[in-house]
């Protein structure tokens, strides 16, 4: 027992207590699990300070709530007496469900007209038509009115929408449970779906809670099988596995320790664990197996004693950058993604930790285990793994061609990695759905057939009944409509429009802003006392002093809403004088966050570029060893990121948060292989015989490690989401580049380069 | 059997007993009337042949902003009491001033409302179909400022209690049917009715799911014609109970007017400036 080190002569002296430490701890953190909270709330994500936030607690403030749940109704004819009067049963009820502040169908619509010094104000649907003749007659009325036809109604007459306006208080789940009973409880032959933006809200969630449930259990059984794979000796398969689930309970316990909740991103934290919580114990059962000879006869605490002294300082350097990577996403503006980053670093920081000291303890317990014949100087004996051979092929192949390897291996990265420039930056949630989800069908109804999913605001300050100040509103709302994205706007100057018109006789001459402000306060009073004064509720404030027009997209994602508010504030910087517009609403809180999180995710992997490869460098005591470190996982981000623009892959919030995971567990490898190289180049052996050494012994580590992230990531398959499920396959493929990149691309440069920092 | 029928007969004794004491110490018999009297001759003391008033409405938002509009009131009695005319002139805020509203208030039709907006300077006929929820954007509702229709609704006592200094019947009025429930949007009215002036001095409004959606109180009730008792509410104030918003109708001047001209009642007048 001469190679002796300080964590290994603790280790040895203290198992039991080391065991009992990490038992309590792991049970502590379990105990706390069920206290963790879910939060969906979107606006609960982003900081108190952030402009878009306040913008809508403002609109808000003004307005009340501005998102809308939808009911939509699909029937061959909507005007059909059977389905007005199930349309008018659920307006009425709808109408009585507390989470609404208000409610607008076809049955609260009004049909105003002027004919022959008359104002007519009737209800859009004034009695359900029992005849064909009076239906016809009614379609033919509906036709005539702008508050209906593709807004209410769709044009084909197969859709009709009711609207809700939630209120401030309300509840996503509550009040979709509430729309839910409606339907059942209101039977009919016709198809109703919920749309909108809680919907979306509430099925993502439920769906990640879906996927979260399944995620673990099948990941941790293709984890089992994947390390018998590998260890083929029952030892190897629980001790990296315990280790694994005691990471993820550790990290998950510990939301609610910290006040925490569970939010949509930090879904994402088992998986990230499943792939790389297990990568020391790998290391640390690959090393014991090494050194596990049949001929030796070791005991295991001198198993241990050699595993420790040999693995210390590469798991703790891996484990490092590993868990500095993690910490990078704490760049992130938005509170889940800052906290996932925590999360994450603090169950990496246990994994590797506990691999270092509680395995070791438990092994120490144990009796050794049956040597396993691995192949070291004399490799490629029939018994060996495919992997072996394989690593045995290439540590005779690289030594020989590494100029034309390395170039081979450059030029494939850099001819993939154009693809990158055609990335798209977009999060819709309706690409994360299949055709038949309900969610998805509601939602392409309402952006085809009904004017927009959901809203950005735009508020107007100033003399609301000022003509000039109602004809600024009405010069946006109609350089809106022109918008391919735009649906349906709504404002208090479209309103006053249409009362000028009406109270001329229905000139169309007359359809345009009153001309003066007596006149609009005078149509104020008379909408008062003939209209419902509700009506404007949303579209200007009690003291006419802000105006609210409303504007729907016809398209759920990000991208589309962000073009919609950059047209809308590029035109209001051409033609803003005097105090501008405030723009915002969910859509725009919708947009910055996921564009805070997509951007921020690029810097956070760009910074931890930077710090992991600063690290690399002080472990190894060279510049040189930092640049040569990070080269093989530019090639590999290169790749991952030109793979997503080749196929049309979105960067959106998923794929974005689960790229952070590829620098701080792709620069292990690269670390490993160094180590061991310049271990074996100390140890007296050429370059060429280093490199063979090392990928022989240590390489099978780095594949095995490799391949259990890839491991962690083909459970993404089982997604309910559907990009999902492709990019944990891409994740797959950007680790084996990762993998190529330290067995193939790093000996080649070692080999070309020579670099200083690795020789004797 | 004969247990249950002694117990009946004991119990309509002392029904009669408790009844018997009652009227006893009861000053006068004829004077209880029926729930339903009580709502008839609260409407009847409102009918005034014809007055003048000045009214202030004031709306007052969930926030404590106020609007305030003040109009100036003539309305007379057609046809035996069958219709009431109304007419209506704006007179503030300045924005509105000038504009007039003309009601043809018929026992058994629709009414008929003109409009003039002194800044279009033409009269419209306003034929709607509905009547809005809210009088001019106020928590006052058409049916709590119109006389509903009496024979919608069945009528009971509650109890007897003091409202605005007085003692008062509490009568509960329910619609008939779901259609007068649901035209009115109120389950349920409670009315505070003065014993001494039939006039409501307080009101309680129900939701359809029977929760407290508002609540009126009066003050100031002046007797406006002595010869045939009947008398005007100089203050009334809606409160809102779910959303916390309030309004304020207050006769600042009302006056018994028998014998306003009709051309007061046309459009013409509503044109003049």
């Amino acid at each position: 027992m001469k190679t002796q080190s300080a964590l290994a002569k603790f280790v040895i002296r203290y198992p039991w207590p080391i065991v009992a430490f990490f038992v309590v701890l792991t049970a502590f953190f379990a105990m706390q699990l069920p206290k963790a909270e879910l939060d969906t709330d979107m606006k609960s994500q982003l900081p108190a300070d952030l402009p878009t936030r306040l913008d809508l607690e403002r609109i808000e403030e003004l307005f009340g709530g501005t998102d809308m749940a939808m009911l939509v109704v699909e029937a061959d004819d909507v005007l059909a007496a059977k389905t007005l009067e199930r349309v008018r049963v659920f307006s009425e009820k709808m109408q009585r469900i507390d989470e609404f502040d208000r409610v607008v169908s076809v049955f609260t619509a009004k049909d105003l007209r002027g004919e022959d010094g008359e104002m007519i104000v009737e209800s859009a649907i004034p009695r359900i038509p029992e005849t064909d003749e009076r239906r016809e007659a009614l379609r033919e009325q509906l036709a005539k009115n702008p508050l209906v036809l593709g807004n209410l109604i769709s044009k084909d007459y197969k859709y009709t929408v009711l609207i809700g306006f939630l209120s401030l208080e309300a509840e996503d789940e509550v009040l979709l449970d509430k729309l839910n009973t409606l339907i059942l409880q209101t039977p009919g032959d016709e198809q109703v779906f919920v749309g909108g933006m809680p919907l979306t809200r509430v099925s993502l969630t439920k769906d990640m809670r879906k996927d979260m449930r399944r995620f673990l259990p099948i990941g941790l059984v293709i984890m089992i099988v994947f390390l018998l794979a590998c260890f083929r000796q029952a030892l190897g398969v629980v001790l990296p596995f315990v280790m694994t689930v005691m990471a993820i309970i550790v990290s998950m316990g510990l939301v609610p320790v910290l006040g925490w909740k569970i939010h949509t991103v930090t879904i994402l934290l088992p998986v990230i664990l499943l792939a790389v919580a297990n990568d020391y114990g790998i290391h640390l059962m690959a090393r014991y197996q090494e050194d596990n000879v049949p001929g030796l006869k070791r005991t295991s605490a001198e198993i241990v004693d050699r595993g420790i002294a040999e693995l210390t300082r590469p798991v703790l350097a891996t484990g490092m950058t590993t868990v500095v990577g993690m910490l990078c996403m704490l760049s992130h503006v938005i509170i889940p993604a800052k906290q996932l980053g925590w999360l994450a670093a603090w169950g990496v920081g246990f994994a590797m930790v506990g691999s270092l000291v509680f395995l070791p303890a438990i092994l120490v317990l144990l009796p050794p285990a049956k040597p396993i014949a691995t192949p070291t100087e004399n490799a490629a004996r029939p018994s060996a793994s495919i992997i072996d051979r394989l690593l045995t092929v290439m540590a005779k192949a690289v030594p020989r061609r590494p100029k034309t390897i390395l170039l081979a291996c450059v030029a494939v990265c850099l001819t993939v990695g154009v693809g990158a420039f055609k990335v798209v930056v977009d999060t819709n949630p309706m690409s994360f759905y299949r055709e038949t989800e309900p969610v998805w069908r509601s939602t392409h109804v309402l952006n085809e057939h009904l004017g927009g999913w959901a809203g950005v605001s735009v508020v107007f300050e100033g003399d609301i009944k000022d003509p000039k100040v109602l004809q600024r509103i009405d010069d946006l709302e109609q350089h809106l409509r022109k918008h391919p994205l735009v649906g349906t706007t709504t404002s208090i100057a479209s309103v006053m429009r249409e009362m000028n018109r009406v109270m001329n006789d229905g000139d169309p001459a007359f359809h345009r802003i009153p001309e003066t402000r007596d006149l609009v306060a005078q149509y104020l009073l008379l909408y008062s006392m003939s209209g419902d004064a509700d009506d404007f509720e949303k579209l200007v404030d009690f003291p006419y002093e802000h105006a609210h027009l409303m504007v729907k997209v016809t398209d759920s994602g990000t991208k589309a809403a962000t073009e919609v508010l950059d047209y809308t504030r590029a035109y209001l910087a051409q033609h803003g004088e005097g105090a501008q517009p405030m723009l915002g609403g969910l859509l725009d809180v919708m947009a910055e966050m996921v564009g805070y999180i997509v951007w921020g995710q690029i810097w956070s992997i760009a910074l931890s570029v930077v710090l992991v490869g600063a690290l690399v460098g002080v472990f190894m005591r060279s510049v040189v060893a930092a640049a040569i470190a990070m080269f093989p996982l530019a090639l590999a981000l290169l790749m991952i990121f030109g793979i997503m623009g080749l196929f049309g892959i979105e960067l959106n919030l998923i794929t974005a948060l689960l790229s952070s995971i590829m620098i701080g567990v792709g620069v292990d490898y690269t670390i490993h292989f160094l180590w061991r190289y310049r271990d074996e180049r100390r140890n007296g052996l050429t370059p060429e015989l280093a490199v063979h050494r090392t990928l022989v012994t240590t390489g099978r580590g780095i594949v095995f490690n490799g391949l259990s992230v890839v491991v962690g990531f083909v459970v993404l398959i089982v997604s309910t989401f559907f990009p999902v499920q492709f990019f944990g396959l891409l994740v797959a493929i950007s680790i084996l580049a990762c993998l190529a990149g330290a067995l193939v691309v790093l000996p080649a440069i070692v080999l070309v380069f020579r670099p200083k920092f690795l020789e004797p | 059997m004969k247990r249950t029928r002694f117990a009946k007969t004991v119990a309509s004794l002392t029904l009669c007993l408790a009844i018997g004491a009652g009227l006893l110490v009861s000053p006068s018999v004829d004077a209880a009337p029926s729930a339903q009297e009580v709502m008839e001759k609260a409407a009847e003391t409102r009918m005034v042949d014809g007055s003048e008033a000045v009214v202030k409405m004031s709306i007052i938002s969930e926030k404590g902003q106020v609007r305030e509009r003040t109009l100036a009131l003539a309305t007379k009695i057609y046809d035996g009491g069958k219709t009431e005319k109304r007419v209506y002139r704006f007179t503030s805020p300045p924005d509105v001033n000038g504009t007039g509203v003309l009601v043809y208030d018929y026992d058994a039709k629709d009414d008929d409302i003109w409009v003039y907006l002194p800044a279009l300077r033409k009269t419209r006929r306003i034929v709607s179909s509905q009547r809005s929820k809210s009088f001019m954007g106020s928590e006052f509702s058409y049916a709590d400022v119109n006389a509903p229709t009496l024979s919608d609704f069945n009528y009971k006592f509650v109890k007897e209690e003091a409202a605005g200094g007085e003692p008062c019947w509490v009568v509960e009025v329910t619609p008939k049917d779901d259609k007068v429930a649901k035209d009115e949007g109120y389950a349920k009215k409670l009315y505070w009715v003065s014993k001494a002036t039939y006039a409501i001095r307080k009101g309680e409004f129900y939701d359809l799911d029977g929760k407290l959606l508002k609540e009126l109180n009066s003050k100031n009730i002046q007797l406006l014609d002595p010869k045939k008792k009947r008398y005007r509410t100089m203050y009334m104030e809606m409160v809102n109970k779910q959303n916390g918003r309030k309004s304020v109708f207050e006769s600042e001047k009302a006056a018994l007017s028998t014998n306003l001209q009709d051309d007061l009642f046309t459009t013409r007048y509503l044109e003049r400036p």
